[in-house]
C-alpha cells in the first residue's frame, strides 16, 4: 500500500511534470511543422502555410508550458515547499526574496529553463518579424527548445535517464538518510540554502543577461544553416546583421556583469582570471564580432561570405560547447566554478553534435555555390583589413580554446596534463599580441575605403588624428608610470605598446566620428564601439598593470621561506589587531569591530582606512564581511568590500579572523560580580558602574511578554577618556528565566545580566573582556588604479552595439517601406 | 548608399572575376600559411607551458619547477596557523596519489574549507621534503552527490526557556 505523507503539496509538482512534457511534446511537433513547411516552402510545393500555422501553434503551446514550468517554480520557492528537491537543495527559510531567482538559476535545471524561455521569446519575436525566414529558422529553434526540454524530463529510457526534472520530491532524490515516514516532512526544518558566493544583487542579473546572449546566438546559426538549406545564400545576409549585432552585444554584457559580479564578491581580485567558465563564454563572443565583420564586408563588397557562414554556425556550437563544458564536470579540477555532472553530460554531447554535424555538412555541400569572387581585395582597402581582423579574433578565440580544452584532449588522447602553473600569463602574454593588433586596426581600418585602394585617402585623412594621439601617448605614457617588471622587458615593453595603440584608437575613433561622420552619432555606431573597446583595453592595462598589493606582511617572516626564489608567494596578507593601526600604502589601517551576532551567519568587519600623514582623520571605513556557507557544516566565505574613487579602487577581504572559530580562539572566560547601584567593576583598562536598575526595558532585542518582570542594569562604562553606556536585560518568565545580553564593541567588552538577589538587594553581572591580542583579524588589501575606465569602456561599448543595432533595424523598416511602397505603385499600374 | 553597393555584390558571381584568379589567390593563400604558420608555433609554445600532475617524488626530483600534486588532507597530523605569529604561513600534510606523507607550507591564510575537502590540487615546488605551495584549489564534496538531509525539529515545536 502506498504511504500517505503528511504536509506534502503535490499540485504544482504534477503540474510541473504535465508542463514539462507538454514543453517536450509540443516542441517537437513545432520542429516536424516547421521543418514541413521549410521543405514545401524550397520545393514549392502546395500549402507551406497550413504547416507553418501548426508549427506556430504548437510553438506558442511550447512556450506557455515553458513559461508555466517557470511560474511554478516560482511558486513552490516562494512558498518553502521542502518537499520538493530543488527548493530544498538550493533555497532556506531565511533567504531575502531578492534572491529568489537568483536560487532558480543555482541549480542546473533553472539555468536551463532560463535558456528555455529566451528561446521562447525570440521565437515568438521571429514569428512575428521573420516573414519568410519562419519556417526555417524557427525549425532550427524549435529543435534546440524540443532538445532543452528533454534536459528536463527527467525520464529514463532503456536504463538510461534523459534530463533531470526540477520537480522530483525529496523523499524520491535519494538523500534522505532513512526511509521516509508518513510524517518525514515535519522533520525538515530547512533547506540547504543558497550558496554564499551566489548571494549577491549581480548574481540576479548576470544570468538572466548571460543566458540571454547566449540563447540569441542561436539565431544567426538558425539564419545561416536556413541559408544553405534554402539555397538562399545570400539573401539571409539582410536579415541576419541585427540579430549578430543584438547577440554580441547582449552576450558582451552578460560577459562583463559576470566580471562586476567575479570583482565585487570574488576574492581573486580582479574581474577576469581566465577561469575555463569564463574562457568558454568569451570564446563564441569572439567568433560572433568575426562573424559581424566578415557580414559586412559581404555587404558592401561581395566577399567573405564562406567566412561569415563558417563564424555564425561556430559561434552557436561554441555556446553548445562551452555548455558541455561547464555543465559535464570535465573542468573538474581546473576552475573555481566549475558546476558538477548531472549525469547529463552524454545527452550534451549528443546535441552538440546534433546542431555541428548536420550544419557542418550543409555548410561543405553548399559551400562550392557559396558565392566568393576570386579576385582579391587589393591591399589598402577596407574589406581587406576587417577580414584580417576578423582572422585575428578567430585566431584568438583558437588560442584560448586549445588551453581550455585541457581536460578534453586528456579524455581524448588519454594524456596528464594540467593547466598552466601560471595561467594568467599563459593567456595574457599570447592575447595581449593580438590585443595590440586588433586595436590598431580598429584606429586605423575604418580610414580606408571599401573597394578602393585608399592608401591616399587614409594617410590624408587620419594624419591629424595621428599627430594628437602621438602626442596623447606621450603624455599618458609618461603620466602613467607603468613599471611592471614581474615579466621581464619584453613583457613591460607589450604592456606600454598595447597602452599607446588604445591610446590611439581611442582618439581616431573620436576623429572619425567628427571628421569623416561630421558628429552624426546615428551612423557612428561601430566608431564608438571601438572607442569603447579601446577604452576597456586601456582600463585592463592600468587597472592590472599598476594593481598593488598594500597588505604586504614585512614583519614576522619566518626563516623557512627562500627568498631568492621569485616564484615564492608575496606575503600578502596583514595581521590586524583589534584596535591598533597598520601601516598599508598610503593608509593607516585599523580594525574598529565588528558585528558579531548570535545567529547571524554574516560578520561585518569595520576597518577604518586614515590618511599616513593624518592618522587621525579617519578617510573611509570599509566593512568586508565574512558569510557562514549555508552549504555545508564548516566553512566561511569572505566577501570582499570595496572604497570606489574616481581614479581607483580599494578593494579588501578578511581572510581569517579571530571570532569565526569561537572555540578555539576565544580564551577569554566571563566573570561574575555581585554589584549594588553605584559599585564599580575594573576593566582592562577603564572600569564601570551600575548606575541604576529599571523596569520595562526597551531593546530591540528583548521581545516582552504580559507576564515578564524584567529589569535592565544601566552601565556607564569609562575607558580611554571615553564613556560608554550600556544595558543588558534580566527577565523572568513565569518559571523561567532569560537575559539579553549587550556588548561595547571598541572596548569587545561582553555583558551578562545572570540575576538578582532581591534580599541582598544586589545582581549578578558576568563581564567577558577579550584582550586586543586575541582579538584580530587578517585582511587582504589592493589598490586598483583606474578600474572605473575597464568599466566605462564596457558601457561605451555596448552602447556603441546599440546604436548601430538600432540604426540596421531602422535601415531594414525603411527598405520594407520602400518595397511596400514599389508594390503599392505597380499595384496601381496594373489597375 | 550601403543598399547600392549591396545590390551589386549580392549577385556577384564568381565568373565574373575568373580572369584574376590566378593572380589574386596567391596573396591571400600566402596569408594564410603565415598565419597558419604562427598559430602553430604559438600552439606549440602554449603546449609547453602546459603542467603535469606529479607525485611528491617525482616532483623532488626538480626542485626548481613547478608543478601541481593532487593529494587529500592528512586530519591526523597537525596543521599550523598562527597568524598572531604570522599571518602568512599555513603548514599541513598532504597524502599524495602515490600514498607518500609530505608537509606542505603554504604562504598566506588557512583556507576556511580545508577541513571538507576531498581533494587537494597544490602548485609549488618540493624543497628539503617539503612542499612550497604557492596555490591551493579544493575540491569539496559534490552538492549533488553527498548531501544528506539535515533533521531537527520544526522551529518552535520544542522551545524552550529564554529567546
Amino acid at each position: 500500500m502506498d504511504t500517505h505523507y503528511i504536509g506534502e503539496h503535490l499540485l504544482p509538482g504534477r503540474l510541473g511534470h504535465l508542463a514539462v512534457i507538454i514543453a517536450f511534446i509540443s516542441s517537437l511537433l513545432a520542429t516536424i511543422s516547421y521543418v514541413t513547411a521549410a521543405v514545401r516552402q524550397k520545393r514549392q510545393l502546395p500549402d507551406p502555410d497550413s504547416w507553418k500555422h501548426l508549427g506556430r501553434i504548437a510553438f506558442i503551446i511550447q512556450v506557455a508550458a515553458v513559461f508555466s514550468i517557470f511560474g511554478l517554480l516560482v511558486w513552490i520557492i516562494s512558498q518553502h515547499y521542502f518537499e520538493y528537491y530543488y527548493v530544498w537543495e538550493h533555497t532556506s527559510r531565511d533567504l531575502a526574496p531578492k534572491f529568489l531567482l537568483a536560487s532558480i538559476w543555482e541549480g542546473q535545471e533553472g539555468s536551463f529553463l532560463l535558456w528555455a524561455i529566451w528561446h521562447s521569446v525570440l521565437g515568438l519575436v521571429l514569428i512575428r518579424f521573420a516573414k519568410e525566414w519562419e519556417s526555417p529558422v524557427m525549425s532550427v529553434i524549435s529543435f534546440a527548445q524540443f532538445c532543452i526540454a528533454s534536459m528536463l524530463l527527467g525520464i529514463y529510457f532503456w536504463g538510461y535517464r534523459v534530463g533531470s526534472n526540477p520537480f522530483i520530491l525529496l523523499r524520491n532524490a535519494g538523500v534522505m538518510p532513512f526511509e521516509p515516514g508518513p510524517d518525514y516532512l515535519s522533520m525538515i526544518r530547512d533547506g540547504a540554502g543558497l550558496n554564499a558566493l551566489l548571494q549577491n544583487y549581480w548574481m540576479v542579473i548576470h544570468p538572466p543577461v548571460l543566458f540571454l546572449g547566449f540563447a540569441s546566438t542561436i539565431v544567426p546559426f538558425a539564419y545561416a544553416v536556413a541559408g544553405l538549406w534554402m539555397k538562399k545564400n545570400n539573401e539571409w545576409v539582410k536579415p541576419v546583421l541585427p540579430w549578430g549585432v543584438f547577440s554580441a552585444m547582449v552576450l558582451g554584457t552578460g560577459i562583463m556583469l559576470g566580471g562586476a559580479w567575479a570583482y565585487e564578491s570574488l576574492t581573486f581580485g580582479g574581474y577576469w582570471a581566465w577561469d575555463p567558465v569564463e574562457n568558454a563564454s568569451l570564446v563564441p563572443w569572439l567568433t560572433l564580432v568575426a562573424g559581424i565583420h566578415t557580414l559586412l564586408v559581404y555587404k558592401h563588397t561581395g566577399h567573405s561570405l564562406r567566412a561569415s557562414f563558417f563564424f555564425f554556425i561556430i559561434s552557436f556550437i561554441l555556446v553548445l560547447y562551452s555548455t558541455f563544458l561547464t555543465r559535464s564536470g570535465i573542468l573538474g579540477d581546473s576552475s573555481v566554478h566549475a558546476f558538477t555532472d548531472l549525469g547529463m553530460s552524454g545527452q550534451l554531447l549528443v546535441y552538440l553534435f546534433a546542431f555541428l554535424v548536420p550544419a557542418l555538412i550543409l555548410f561543405a555541400l553548399r559551400y562550392k555555390e557559396i558565392p566568393a569572387p576570386h579576385t582579391e581585395e587589393p591591399l589598402h582597402t577596407r574589406e581587406f583589413w576587417m577580414f584580417i581582423g576578423s582572422l585575428l579574433l578567430f585566431i584568438s578565440a583558437v588560442f584560448i580554446s586549445f588551453t581550455t580544452s585541457i581536460p578534453v584532449w586528456n579524455k581524448i588522447f588519454h594524456t596528464n596534463m594540467a593547466e598552466p602553473v601560471d595561467r594568467e600569463f599563459h593567456y595574457n602574454r599570447i592575447q595581449i599580441f593580438i590585443a595590440i593588433l586588433i586595436a590598431l586596426g580598429t584606429a586605423v581600418v575604418q580610414y580606408y575605403k571599401y573597394r578602393q585602394n585608399s592608401w591616399q585617402f587614409l594617410r590624408k585623412k587620419i594624419a591629424v588624428p595621428t599627430v594628437i594621439a602621438i602626442a596623447a601617448c606621450i603624455l599618458f605614457g609618461w603620466l602613467s608610470d607603468i613599471h611592471y617588471n614581474r615579466y621581464g622587458l619584453g613583457f613591460l615593453i607589450a604592456i606600454y605598446l598595447l597602452f599607446f595603440v588604445s591610446i590611439y584608437a581611442v582618439v581616431a575613433n573620436l576623429g572619425y566620428i567628427l571628421i569623416m561622420l561630421k558628429g552624426r552619432l546615428r551612423k557612428a555606431g561601430a566608431s564608438v564601439a571601438h572607442a569603447g573597446f579601446a577604452l576597456f583595453l586601456i582600463g585592463v592595462v592600468l587597472s592590472s598593470a599598476k594593481k598593488q598589493v598594500i597588505s604586504i606582511d614585512r614583519m614576522g617572516m619566518m626563516d623557512v621561506f627562500d627568498f631568492s626564489n621569485k616564484n615564492e608567494n608575496p606575503r600578502e596578507n596583514v595581521f590586524l589587531p583589534f584596535g591598533v593601526p597598520v601601516q598599508m600604502g598610503d593608509y593607516e589601517v585599523t580594525y574598529v569591530g565588528d558585528s558579531t551576532a548570535p545567529g547571524d551567519p554574516k560578520i561585518y568587519y569595520a576597518v577604518q582606512f586614515a590618511d599616513r600623514q593624518h592618522p587621525d582623520k579617519p578617510l573611509f571605513t570599509l566593512y568586508p564581511d565574512i558569510l557562514k556557507n549555508t552549504k555545508g557544516m564548516q566553512g566561511y566565505s569572505a566577501n570582499p568590500h570595496t572604497e570606489h574613487f574616481w581614479n581607483k579602487d580599494i578593494f579588501t577581504y578578511v581572510n581569517y579572523a579571530s571570532n569565526i572559530e569561537p572555540d578555539q580562539s576565544d580564551t577569554a572566560r566571563y566573570y561574575t560580580h555581585e554589584m549594588k547601584t553605584g559599585d564599580t567593576v575594573f576593566l582592562q583598562n577603564g572600569y564601570l558602574v551600575l548606575k541604576s536598575l529599571y523596569r520595562n526595558p526597551q531593546n530591540p532585542n528583548y521581545h516582552p511578554e504580559p507576564q515578564d518582570i524584567a529589569v535592565a542594569a544601566e552601565l556607564d562604562i569609562f575607558s580611554g577618556g571615553k564613556t560608554y553606556t550600556a544595558s543588558p536585560i534580566y527577565y523572568l518568565r513565569g518559571h523561567e528565566q532569560g537575559a539579553v545580553d549587550d556588548t561595547v564593541q571598541p572596548l569587545q567588552l561582553y555583558l551578562h545580566f545572570g540575576g538578582i538577589d532581591p534580599a541582598a538587594q544586589k545582581i549578578m553581572l558576568s563581564v567577558k573582556q577579550i584582550p586586543p591580542k586575541d582579538h584580530f583579524i587578517v585582511l587582504k588589501a589592493y589598490v586598483f588604479p583606474f578600474i572605473n575606465i575597464v568599466w566605462l569602456g564596457v558601457a561605451v561599448t555596448i552602447l556603441g552595439f546599440l546604436i548601430s543595432l538600432v540604426h540596421r533595424i531602422r535601415q531594414q523598416i525603411e527598405k520594407a517601406k520602400i518595397a511596400q511602397k514599389t508594390v503599392y505603385a505597380t499595384k496601381d499600374v496594373e489597375v | 548608399m550601403c543598399d547600392k553597393f549591396y545590390r551589386n555584390f549580392a549577385d556577384t558571381n564568381a565568373t565574373e572575376f575568373s580572369g584574376f584568379k590566378h593572380l589574386s589567390m596567391k596573396r591571400f593563400q600566402i596569408i594564410l600559411l603565415v598565419l597558419i604558420a604562427i598559430a602553430i608555433g604559438v600552439i606549440v609554445s602554449l603546449v609547453g607551458d602546459f603542467s603535469t600532475y606529479e607525485t611528491f617524488a617525482s616532483a623532488a626530483r626538480h626542485p626548481d619547477k613547478e608543478y601541481r600534486v593532487i593529494g587529500v588532507l592528512d586530519k591526523d597530523l597537525p596543521q599550523m596557523y598562527d597568524p598572531q605569529k604570522d599571518p602568512n604561513y599555513f603548514s599541513f600534510y598532504v597524502k599524495d596519489k602515490a600514498g607518500n606523507i609530505r608537509k606542505v607550507v603554504y604562504t598566506g591564510s588557512r583556507p576556511t574549507d580545508i577541513e571538507r575537502s576531498e581533494q587537494i590540487v597544490l602548485t609549488g615546488h618540493m624543497q628539503d621534503s617539503v612542499f612550497q605551495c604557492s596555490q591551493i584549489l579544493m575540491k569539496c564534496p559534490s552538492k549533488y552527490k553527498n548531501d544528506q538531509v539535515a533533521i531537527g525539529q520544526m522551529p518552535g515545536s520544542n522551545s524552550h526557556s529564554g529567546q
